[in-house]
């Protein structure tokens, strides 16, 4: 099932959950491994808190890890059983003009740690910044986030 | 104004400025190439955040990326994006010899230069139809996945707007030739300054 930018899926396993291109936008996974139940977010932008006129809350991570959340809950996901895992927040033009786009990946990713460790929930394992493009995909059947580079044609599983 | 009823003035407004900027830009790749460069005729897009990867060739897809951002009276990013054999072919031509995009210094320097010469002469036609004056920042380079590339472009729209506002141009030279050079040219106004932009079609 593809994610999009600015978008959140929910599924039940067995079922695979992908975000693929991902620049500084932020892939956020939530599961319940017990029930093989998960959601991914696939985020653009960091904190959306204090924000005015928010129009889709699924552009910010700390907005769309709640609402993500409370669809797991809802769905019948244990609150206490649930880990979290995270990818992406690359800075694709690091160059001699770095604060062209100050590093928004990773103070998305940092607003995401945020609102994990206020909501308890554990982040189990994350890959974050550099400045290659990654698609990750999430196996809601054994938990593993895989995280690939097309550009040098590597991959990592968290 | 909501984007998704933009007028048609507007619209055809915006190809129109495209094309003159976009035909610039192509006369000054041609001169640096000697070769001949063909536009096609502009597009203006106006989608879902989620959607622009895909009107971009697919996310995944391996591009060379030419990012600037317009700086002066008007706000806005300019992306340059070539398929990899095409990129490849404009560091040969521009360098004397076939180069390996990225592992190479003088490779990456010489497409970023095509990116500061094309965004210079587009600009500098655009903002004498729009009477402002802009100017492009720096240029930066990567090769990697189109949506990887586009994220970049979005963080700004994305702040302000659910839609991406896109004006887009192809250009290439001998087409359905195995030499051609195809490249995508994207102007993409900051939200905040739309106004600025269209103020073509109005007569402002």
């Amino acid at each position: 099932m593809r994610v999009g930018i600015a978008e959140y899926r929910t599924a039940r396993g067995p079922a695979v959950l992908r975000a693929s291109g991902l620049g500084s936008c932020l892939a956020i996974v939530l599961y319940d491994p017990r029930r093989a139940l998960g959601g991914m977010a696939h985020t653009l932008l960091p904190g959306g808190r204090g924000q005015d006129e928010v129009s889709n809350p699924v552009k910010f991570a700390d907005l769309a890890i709640e609402l993500m959340l409370k669809d797991l809950v809802g769905m019948g996901a244990e609150r206490q059983a649930l880990v979290a895992k995270m990818a992406g927040g690359a800075n694709m033009f690091a160059s001699d003009f770095l604060s062209l786009v100050d590093g928004i990946g990773v103070r998305s990713a940092h607003s995401a740690r945020e609102i994990l460790s206020r909501l308890q929930i554990p982040l189990l394992g994350e890959d974050i910044g550099g400045n290659r493009g990654r698609t990750v995909e999430f196996d809601l059947a054994t938990g593993h986030l895989l995280v690939h580079f097309a550009r040098d044609k590597t991959r990592l599983c968290l | 104004m909501l984007l998704d009823q933009m007028p048609d003035v507007q619209r055809d407004a915006l190809k129109e400025v495209s094309n003159i900027g976009v035909g610039h830009a192509a006369t000054a790749l041609s001169k640096m190439i000697g070769r001949r460069i063909e536009l096609f005729v502009p597009r203006v897009l106006v989608t879902p955040l989620a959607d622009v990867p895909a009107c971009l060739g697919g996310a995944e897809t391996l591009m060379a990326g030419i990012f600037l951002r317009i700086l002066g009276d008007a706000r806005g990013s300019i992306m340059l994006l070539f398929p990899q054999a095409s990129a490849s072919r404009l560091c040969g031509i521009l360098t004397g010899c076939e180069q390996e995009l990225l592992e190479n210094q003088v490779a990456v320097s010489s497409l970023k230069e095509v990116g500061n010469i094309l965004a210079s002469a587009y600009l500098n036609a655009l903002g004498d139809l729009i009477g402002k004056k802009l100017l492009p920042s720096v240029p930066c380079f990567a090769y990697d996945m189109a949506g990887a590339l586009v994220d970049t472009l979005l963080v700004e729209v994305g702040r302000k707007s659910d839609l991406a506002l896109m004006v887009e141009t192809e250009f290439g030279g001998e087409i359905d030739s195995d030499t051609s050079i195809r490249g995508h040219f994207f102007l993409i106004p900051d939200p905040e300054t739309y106004e600025a932009f269209f103020s073509v079609a109005t007569g402002d």
